[in-house]
């Protein structure tokens, strides 16, 4: 398998507050990576700056050959449609439009808009007689499969998930979850931040922080 | 996706936007009514003015004008040609005069010869007890002052034989004349009845226009006249065109300033709902950034709704403005105020630009971090 992510001595710091102190590890396309750790441990920060949302203080962030910290602006925008697919723990849909629009919005800002393919992206979540809903008139775990539909509609090369069943009930956990190993199974490469050990358990390797540093690394054989 | 992404945007935030638009449309009446009738003002303050009488005046050279001179006369046919031969602007009136000192019974009285009809078209503010129009009919009929009905006791009805060396004439009053200046002292006698009083056949002892235009094209108007009829004085009447030409900068001034006052006011309220609306927007702009939207391309969708609503509140505040000038025209001039097409065009540009300055806020949302946003600071 190829090396998709590569983190070398990733440092953050938020002034004297330090989120990460020199992280390093690679990623293998196709890998499901769950990152665990307590609060404050520097996980979020990790899934930020590998998503192009926040740049590093030092250290190197490559996803796909990309090294991040060297992008500028505009090039963190062409990154994020490009490579990167969000899955949020807040769902973060906008609220007025539907859902088959919050799906087309990721593809309006990748290229061109195809509202078959974004309907499809739904059915393949289980939401194909929920395009026209609203977020507000869906279940946490319906808003949530909207999210996953409209992280993959542009065929990202990283599935980057921060925390993607905390704010749901343990049916829709299963659900989502679900999707998730499907995803994995197609051959998506996925970093799943949560705090559920029974999901890091899911996942190919657990790779666990603490006080911005990277704690553990462990392999399937490990997780057994 | 843009159009539906924009009627999504409208419809989203239609509470902090229905302020906004309210702004808008109130403004774009407001501005529409008032550039609709800047437009017009020139032609309706000049038809106000004209109302006031005579603003060209010819003369015989070093005549002294006032109203009881015979001494120096003019040709009538020569100033009527003139007349007749120069055409723009618009000659509302003209009225040439025989003036004669003659007597009623044993009161002197000044008799102003003139055709009655051209009369009542230069002095239309004139209050007649009567009516013009059976003086006009009648060649033996006379309007009088009312100072002079009062010393001779007249009444509409009443006749009135004047004297003028051996000549005399007999009218009856048509109607009493109130003027509130010198002509409240005069009798107005069909200019023709004058001339054979007087025994002055086709002379005047002046001419009184009333010309519509601005100060200085009435100016031009003179000067033209003047060159027409060289053995005689004409000139315009400088306190009426000055003052036109003075009230007519000033009300422009006046417009102009409210127009401007009004769409920096109204940029000011569309700021503070933009501004509401921008920390609204952030957790959408922060998403839209983190799915990989520009800068550009976000700002845009955002500048365009605000253009819509600039556009819309234009549309229909123009409309309302037009209305609302008529309103004003018809209390202000008492007639309404011609609806102009410019008006709507300008108006939606003009609101446009307003929303557009307005949401300066909105343009800040370029600086949005997603990160930022998604850590909930």
């Amino acid at each position: 398998m190829a090396t998709l992510v590569q983190v070398d001595d990733l440092r953050k710091e938020f002034g004297n507050v330090r989120a990460l102190a020199g992280v390093s590890f690679n990623v293998e396309a196709g890998e499901w990576i769950a990152i665990m750790g307590p609060s404050g441990s520097g996980k979020t920060t990790l899934i930020n700056i590998l998503g192009g949302l926040d740049m590093p203080t030092a250290g190197q962030a490559v996803v796909d050959g990309v090294d991040v910290a060297r992008l500028d602006e505009a090039g963190l925008t062409r990154f994020r449609a490009q490579k990167i697919g969000f899955v949020f723990q807040q769902f973060h849909l906008v609220p007025y439009l539907t859902a088959l629009e919050n799906v087309m919005l990721a593809q309006y800002f990748h290229s061109t808009t195809d509202e078959k393919e974004a309907q499809h992206a739904l059915e393949r979540v289980g939401l194909g007689d929920r395009v026209e809903h609203l977020p507000g008139a869906l279940s946490g775990g319906e808003q949530q499969r909207v999210a996953v539909a409209r992280a993959l509609i542009n065929h990202p090369k990283l599935i980057l998930a921060d925390e993607p069943t905390g704010n749901l009930d343990e049916a829709n956990e299963e659900t989502v979850i679900q999707l998730f190993q499907e995803l994995h199974h197609e051959g998506h490469t996925i970093l799943m931040v949560t705090h559920d050990p029974s999901i890091g358990n899911l996942a190919d390797r657990r790779i666990e922080f603490a006080h911005g540093k990277l704690k553990h690394i462990l392999t399937p054989a490990k997780l057994a | 996706m843009f159009w539906r992404l924009l009627w999504k945007l409208l419809r989203g935030s239609g509470g902090r936007l229905a302020v906004a638009i309210l702004s808008l449309v109130s403004c774009a009446m407001v501005v529409s009514a008032l550039l609709n009738l800047e437009f017009d003002i020139e032609r309706k303050l000049t038809q106000e003015f004209r109302m006031l009488g005579a603003n060209i005046l010819v003369s015989p050279r070093n005549a002294q004008i006032n109203g009881s001179s015979t001494a120096e006369v003019m040709s009538e046919s020569e100033v009527a040609a003139a007349i007749a031969a120069s055409k723009e602007p618009a000659v509302v009136a003209a009225a040439s005069f025989l003036y004669v000192v003659a007597n009623a019974g044993k009161t002197p009285v000044v008799v102003a010869g003139t055709k009655l009809e051209e009369l009542s078209k230069l002095e239309p503010a004139w209050r007649i007890e009567g009516d013009w129009k059976s003086s006009h009919d009648l060649a033996a009929s006379c309007l009088v002052g009312r100072n002079v009905a009062r010393q001779l006791q007249l009444v509409v009805g009443s006749p009135l034989r004047l004297t003028y060396l051996n000549e005399n004439a007999q009218f009856t009053v048509a109607g009493i004349v109130d003027a509130g200046g010198t002509e409240d002292n005069q009798v107005f006698v069909g200019l023709a009845e004058a001339q054979n009083l007087a025994n002055l056949p086709g002379k005047i002892s002046v001419a009184q226009l009333s010309v519509s235009g601005t100060s200085n094209s009435i100016s031009r108007y003179a000067a033209r006249l003047a060159s027409a009829l060289p053995a005689y004085e004409v000139r315009p009447i400088r306190q009426i065109t000055e003052a036109e030409g003075d009230l007519l900068s000033r009300i422009r001034l006046l417009i102009v300033s409210m127009v401007i006052l009004i769409l920096v006011l109204t940029a000011l309220c569309v700021l503070g709902t933009m501004a509401a609306l921008a920390m609204e927007r952030r957790q959408d702009v922060g998403l839209m950034k983190a799915l990989g939207g520009s800068i550009g391309r976000i700002v845009t969708l955002f500048m365009a709704e605000v253009g819509v609503l600039g556009a819309a509140g234009g549309f229909v505040g123009a409309i309302l403005g037009i209305e609302l000038s008529r309103w004003m025209g018809q209390r202000v001039f008492g007639t309404a105020i011609s609806s102009r097409w410019e008006i709507f065009p300008l108006t939606i540009v003009l609101m446009v630009a307003v929303a557009l300055a307005g949401a300066l806020p909105l343009r800040l949302l370029g600086k949005v971090k997603p990160a930022v946003i998604f850590r909930g600071e």
